[in-house]
């Protein structure tokens, strides 16, 4: 009840990790900094969901190859090239 | 060389990379090949502003990325209505505990990736999100979280940015915690 209350009257969860977004892309201000430093210190599961977060930006950051379920191969690309060049005229 | 004879080549060797890039960001083969026809269109029609300062890749991506930022916004012509109603109550507490759960990764995250059953499942989870939203974070990610750069080109406000970075990321840890972690 009284993290219910507190998290009303400051930051809700749900604010706090927008907040963390804005802090992850260090466009965050310093008062919405402080507020949501301060949420973190008495919320269990906004710390545990921070943390997941920075897996998950560091994962998404570091995945360079695109590997897809949807398949392009070389024949695909090649049939588009020629396409090109048809429309291109060159 | 000519300018026709550049351009010859830069379809030869660039098609694959761009076709690539595209489909990552439309998840579609049809929509990503007619975005690429467009990007060679533009690149033919405006070659006389590329300076050569950049790699002709560079160049080409930049191209890309504004089409797709069209794309998108043709698409989508009003802002997106972000709901959290699945994570959150109306206190805006969480819902579910399953946020605890220990993922137990630190230092482990480049073993994570390495993994070609992990790379399918966090793939699967991506596509999943709706491209309302998906387009948005894949920009992000793909133009080095240049934010402000993304909500301008997709023409959605900041706000509205950070709440699609929010929900779309709310879903995928979910998403990953019952398809992968809460299976190890």
């Amino acid at each position: 009840m009284l993290r219910k209350l507190i998290h009303i009257l400051f930051l809700p969860c749900s604010k706090a990790t927008l907040l963390m977004e804005k802090r992850n892309a260090q466009l965050i201000s310093r008062k919405e900094d402080r507020q949501l430093s301060m949420h973190l210190k008495i919320c269990k599961w906004c710390r545990a969901y921070e943390e997941k977060l920075k897996i998950l930006d560091d994962i998404l950051k570091r995945k360079r190859s695109h590997k897809e379920n949807i398949e392009i191969n070389d024949s695909d690309i090649q049939d588009f090239k020629n396409k090109i060049l048809n429309k291109l005229d060159i | 060389m000519t300018k026709n004879e550049v351009l010859k080549s830069w379809v030869e060797q660039y098609s694959g990379p761009l076709l690539k890039r595209a489909v990552y960001l439309l998840s579609n083969k049809e929509e990503a090949e007619d975005l690429v026809q467009e990007v060679f269109l533009a690149a033919f029609s405006s070659y006389g502003s590329f300076e050569g300062k950049s790699q002709p890749l560079t160049w080409l991506n930049a191209i890309l990325n504004r089409k797709a930022a069209d794309f998108y916004r043709k698409k989508y012509k009003s802002e997106p209505q972000i709901n959290l109603d699945h994570f959150f109550d109306e206190t805006g507490s969480w819902k579910s505990d399953s946020v605890l759960n220990d993922w137990n990764v630190l230092e482990k995250e480049t073993e994570l990736l390495d993994n070609d059953d992990f790379n399918k499942t966090l793939e699967d989870c991506i596509e999943d999100l709706p491209a309302r939203w998906k387009i948005p974070l894949k920009m992000y990610y793909l133009q080095e979280k240049k934010a402000p750069e993304v909500s301008q080109e997709l023409q959605i406000s900041a706000t509205n940015l950070w709440k699609v970075l929010q929900r779309s990321r709310m879903q995928l840890r979910e998403c990953l915690d019952n398809n992968w972690f809460a299976k190890l």
